[in-house]
């Protein structure tokens, strides 16, 4: 279809009075040759977008360029339907609200940006989603614990179509062991009977639920809405075709054996808490050694956890989890002796009353290291420690059996790391670190960098715990529960559900072709131009969420419903031939390519600023809408992330005359912020590369530059963006200005 | 370092003394902190920190029994309102002392005390016929069948010269207001509020039965008393033990007569006057309103407030037997007290209480501020003002 663009010019909110708005329609009718541009006092109102309406009906305008507000607001208003491209030009807030109104280089920067969206405009079109082939919308829980259980439920009584695969042969997980749980219910008091049979009878009774015990997960291999799962069941096996996954394959406790020094194999009446479990469960607590009842138990709280010779996190439910089991004795003899060795109490929320409670019952709180398990030698144990709380070396009463409250292993980290392929000879080291991906035959994804998802530290596969706390670094795989990070039973339960409604929203969101997350509802996505591809996987390996595959020669092999649209593979192809239908490296070139950059008598400087649009950008807007003020030599251009930023851009802009360039990204390394993970990272390995261009241009590498900036930082944007501008200054002007 | 032995008998001991609440304690140290000791300097407050010291008790573990640890609280009451738990610290420190006092290993100090409370009825080595001799000069009813009130003087105001005004001025305000009060006399006993608090139970106890045992054989029914501690013990420890009545602080009572109209009190106090909240008074019997109210009429020149008043008083260290501490100048929080009301330009500082009186004169003297502060009873003023 023909394009035809209008321009449309908003003078409300003080962009009239601050800008020469003739101008700028010259530059849109005179320069650009649009053939319909218009402007309007309160174009987001009623009226306003009737006029546009009017066009688009009347006129055949199908691509809409919006001079007004940030893109960021009135998103909604200027929406005409998905098959017309719009394109925002950002008049507000980065030019009128944060530059002196009425001054010429307010208004070049106005004009600049109409001209670049105005570029942007010709080249983009209006994506068309993807459509895949045979999709599913049934959700694949792995693991029927309490939380496969609970996710397995909660997804069918929403209405889904579950496939849940269970590896021994009975559903229930680590809660058949369980007596009772931690109290979930006022007074906080009492450990609490919990009715798993009552969930497993509801699972097993539904009929959108498929179960699979005795049963593991041989390969999927797909992308979301298009998984295909081969399921290994005691020999024989199933297909099953599934929209989205949850994890939910549970922890395992801490191997004991590793906890010698707290007498652990030393002596038969050091047990662990789930063998304390199991005990009650079978209703007989007798030691070990002499099968004699106990007639008093030391309870040693984060055996191996929070401690960096063992676990060094904390394993979150074994404080809580051990005063249930001493309430379990106070309970059945309120005389016994019960001690509690710990580091800090987290019991937290209602938990504080399970803990007053046991105070109340006479239990003797230690808070400190646990320095010696003994031998009293009367065939009885006694517990040394350095108690923090009285500063001296204490020695308990004698007491019959010790409890270690063993901490939680993820069963993703119970794996040997995955050898991503190796650089063969002569091959380029990978610049990029690879994920830990750890094969712990969970999954077996048959995927390229992979089988398993993504470890984090110590080998929880979550992906940003603050930010997105369900999501992993696979689209469509949730993992929940004890798998994902440690966390007690009605976490647990929360947790998956949470993680069905994230399956559900994977699968309808994908089966309308949108991405899921974080760019929920985009509906772009990345086209290969595989003609001119050199088969050099830089795309694959650099992509941060596993969405392409490769053949045998490899040739990447995009799916795009694995796909977040964050563009990284777009920065990173050194063929250019990556493209979203509305951005892609030929776009973002000639915008910039369409920056007046003014001759070096004039002493204009001009300034690229590539800005990642989930916190610089918005950041950028914040200063405006506080009516900070900075330097007007600066053009921004937002980005997906920075980790889509191509090189050829430095070497477009430089060459050009621009004077310099500010790369403006999330925070990378451990606390990483960035909405991809590794965008933003990438971007910062890609500098070293830069330089390369600079050297070749002959020009400084100070003049390009990359900060770190979260969306809360925007106090520090002037000072950045006019300190920036100080350094060209004293650098001189770009020599190739006048070329 | 040998390690000190965990004991859960000694810590059910403990608890079985009076330290009912010694294990809900999660150490959290609040009460250290809050405590009137971290506000001076020297040897005591060095050692004596609450939290420790139940954490001693509730790990049975030996320690607490150092003298200086163990008898420093005032039972001023500031951590216990305080606590995050509700822990019953006063209880517990009361438990403490007892499972040592109980033993018979009282500090040498007390002893004297004691045994005068045992021999004489009164911690004071008054004797029992002296008893009434504060009374002088003045026409004081015994308390007969058709008395309303029987008035109780504390013991220090029987016994101490300088608070026997205050017990004189009292029976002027009540005889002045037509209260039907009188005095039993020779036969009654110190409360023991005191003596429970140093640990002395079984002392406590033989006083409080032989008080029960008179007062309810005289028929009484109310109860007026001069001090907080007495107003205390009656109210909250007494009636366990058989001692049911209406009990009331003269403060309290004065209020209601002069909101009555049955007392009139004409401005006579000519000099600034701030007002110290007796621990006992306050926060422990929650009374803050009545003092106030009586002492704005009372007072000519108006009345200022210490910056740390009411809920937030700041214990004059005469509580829990520390009236009877020997306390290097310097240490005392009294002398803490009289800064306070001097730095608000107080001329007058006003309690309601005679252990207050005792401590803040003595502050007052050992920082040569008597040319500068008074120190008076409430009562002495008021009855200037009849
Ligand atoms: S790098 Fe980003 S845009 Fe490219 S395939 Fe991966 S997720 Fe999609
Ligand atoms: S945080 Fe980073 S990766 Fe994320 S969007 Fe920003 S620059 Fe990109
Ligand atoms: S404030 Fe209460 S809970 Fe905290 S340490 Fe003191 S007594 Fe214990
Ligand atoms: S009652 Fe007063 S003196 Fe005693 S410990 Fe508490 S705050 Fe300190």
């Amino acid at each position: 279809m023909e394009k035809k663009i209008g321009a449309y010019i908003c003078t409300g909110c003080g962009i009239g009075d601050a800008l020469d708005v003739a101008a700028l329609t010259k530059v849109a009718t005179g320069e650009y040759k649009v053939p319909v541009c218009r402007e309007h006092a309160f174009l987001c109102s009623e009226e306003g977008r009737a006029l546009i309406r009017a066009d688009v009906e009347n006129e055949g305008v199908n691509a809409l360029v919006i001079a007004a507000c940030s893109p960021r607001v009135m998103v909604d208003a200027f929406d005409f339907g998905a098959d017309k491209a719009v394109e925002r030009v950002n008049l507000r807030e980065q030019v009128v609200w944060s530059h002196p109104a009425g001054d010429e280089d307010t208004q070049m920067m106005a004009e600049d940006y109409l001209r670049m969206s105005l570029t942007k405009a010709k080249d983009m079109e209006p994506p068309v989603p993807f459509e895949g082939e045979n999709l599913s919308k049934r959700i694949l829980v792995v693991g029927g614990g309490l939380t496969g259980l609970t996710a397995a439920r909660e997804a069918a009584a929403a209405g889904y179509e579950v496939v849940l695969v269970e590896k021994s042969d009975q559903l229930g997980g680590y809660a058949r062991n369980v007596v009772k749980l931690p109290p979930m219910a006022p007074p906080y008091e009492e450990p609490q009977v919990f009715d798993l049979e009552g969930l497993i009878g509801e699972v097993t009774g539904s009929d959108k639920i498929t179960v699979y015990t005795g049963s593991r997960i041989e390969k999927i291999s797909g992308a979301p809405c298009m998984f295909d799962v081969s399921i290994q069941q005691n020999g024989s096996q199933a297909a099953e075709r599934v929209g989205a996954i949850v994890l939910a394959t549970g922890a395992v406790p801490y191997d004991a054996s590793k906890l010698e020094h707290l007498g652990f194999g030393k002596h038969p009446d050091v047990i662990t808490a789930d063998q304390l479990e199991a005990m009650f469960k079978a209703g007989e607590v007798k030691r070990p050694s002499n099968g004699q009842p106990v007639n008093g138990v030391a309870f040693i709280l984060c055996a191996g956890s929070r401690d960096p010779e063992h676990l060094p996190y904390c394993s979150a439910a074994c404080c809580v989890e051990s005063l249930k089991q001493a309430k379990y004795f106070k309970d059945a003899n309120p005389e016994t002796p019960v001690y509690i060795f710990y580091k800090d109490l987290r019991a937290h929320g209602n938990y504080e009353f399970l803990y007053k409670q046991l105070q109340k019952d006479g239990v003797f709180f230690v808070r400190g290291t646990v320095t010696g398990v003994d031998d009293d030698g009367a065939g009885a144990l006694a517990v040394s420690a350095e108690d923090v709380l009285t500063r001296s070396p204490i020695l308990s009463e004698s007491v019959d059996l010790v409890v270690l409250a063993t901490g939680m292993v993820s069963t993703a980290s119970l794996g040997k790391p995955y050898k991503a392929q190796q650089p063969k000879e002569g091959e380029e080291e990978l610049e990029v670190p690879a994920d830990t991906i750890l094969a712990s035959n969970l999954l077996n994804l048959e995927y390229r960098q992979g089988p398993e998802i993504p470890a984090l530290k110590y080998g929880f596969p979550d992906s940003h715990f603050i930010c997105f706390p369900y999501e992993s670094r696979r689209t469509g795989i949730y993992p929940a529960g004890t798998v994902r990070a440690p966390m007690d039973y009605s976490r647990a339960m929360d947790d998956a559900a949470g993680a069905a409604l994230k399956a559900i929203q994977c699968v309808e969101m994908t089966a309308q072709g949108k991405a899921v997350h974080p760019r929920a509802g985009d509906l772009s996505y990345p086209e290969f131009f595989m003609q001119r591809c050199t088969q050099c996987k830089r795309c694959t390996e650099e992509c941060p969420f596993g969405a392409i595959n490769e053949d045998e020669k490899a040739n990447p092999l995009p799916n795009p419903t694995r796909c977040r649209r964050c563009g990284v593979c777009m920065g990173a192809c050194p063929e250019r031939i990556i493209s979203f239908k509305n951005y892609s490296v030929g776009i973002i070139g000639n915008m910039i390519k369409n920056i007046e950059v003014p001759e070096e008598d004039e002493e204009k400087p001009r300034i690229l600023v590539l800005a990642c649009e989930n916190d610089a950008y918005p950041a950028l807007d914040m200063v405006g809408i506080r009516r900070a003020q900075y330097n007007p030599w600066v053009r921004v251009i937002p980005v997906r992330c920075l980790g889509s930023m191509n090189l050829v851009w430095i070497a477009d802009a430089l060459s050009k005359g621009i004077d310099g360039i500010l790369l403006l990204g999330c925070k990378h390394g451990d606390d990483y912020q960035c909405h991809f993970i590794k965008g933003s990272e990438l971007a910062n390995i890609r500098m070293s590369k830069i330089k390369e261009t600079l050297d070749r241009l002959v020009l400084e590498s100070d003049r390009v530059r990359f900060e770190q900036l979260s969306i809360t930082d925007y106090g520090k944007l002037p000072e950045i963006l006019d300190g920036f501008a100080s350094d060209l200054e004293d650098l001189g002007p770009n020599p190739y200005k006048d070329f | 370092m040998e390690p000190k032995y965990v004991s859960a008998e000694m810590r059910d001991y403990i608890v079985s003394m009076g330290a009912e609440t010694v294990n809900w304690c999660m150490q959290c140290g609040l009460c250290t902190n809050l405590c009137p000791w971290r506000l001076v300097p020297g040897e005591t407050s060095e050692k004596f920190n609450i939290r420790h010291m139940q954490r001693l008790g509730q790990m049975g573990m030996e320690g607490f029994e150092d003298e200086t640890v163990l008898f420093a609280c005032s039972t001023c009451g500031m951590c216990q309102t305080n606590c995050p738990r509700g822990v019953k610290i006063i209880d517990n420190v009361r438990g403490m002392r007892a499972s040592i006092v109980g033993a018979g290993m009282a500090p040498a100090n007390l002893r004297p005390i004691l045994g005068s409370a045992h021999a004489n009825g009164n911690p004071w080595s008054g004797p029992r016929e002296k008893r009434t001799a504060w009374q002088e000069g003045l026409d004081v009813p015994a308390f007969g069948p058709d008395t309303e009130y029987f008035l109780f003087v504390c013991c220090h105001s029987c016994y101490d010269p300088r608070s026997t005004k205050a017990a004189r001025s009292i029976v002027k305000l009540l005889q002045a207001a037509g209260v039907s009060f009188g005095v039993i006399g020779q036969e009654e006993s110190c409360c023991g509020e005191s003596m429970r608090k140093l640990g002395d139970e079984e002392l406590f106890q033989k006083l409080a039965q032989s008080n029960i045992e008179l007062f309810n054989n005289k028929g009484v029914k109310k109860i007026i008393t001069t001090s907080p501690h007495c107003l205390w013990t009656f109210t909250n420890e007494y009636p366990e033990l058989g001692g049911e009545w209406e009990v009331i602080h003269y403060t309290e009572l004065l209020n209601r007569l002069v909101e009555e109209g049955k007392l009139s009190l004409n401005a006579a106090q000519g000099k600034k006057v701030a007002f110290h909240d007796p621990c006992y008074l306050g926060r422990h019997s929650g009374i803050y309103d009545a003092p106030r109210a009586l002492l704005e009429k009372a007072a000519q020149d108006g009345t200022v407030e210490l910056s740390r008043n009411r809920e937030a008083s700041l214990c004059c260290a005469g509580g829990g037997g520390r009236i009877w501490a020997e306390v290097p100048m310097g240490e005392r929080f009294g002398e803490l007290r009289v800064t306070d009301a001097l730095e608000q330009g107080a001329q007058v500082l006003a309690t309601a209480c005679p252990y207050c009186m005792n401590m803040l004169i003595d502050a007052c003297n050992s920082l040569d501020k008597q040319e500068e502060l008074e120190v008076v009873e409430l009562s002495e003023i008021l009855a200037a003002s009849l």
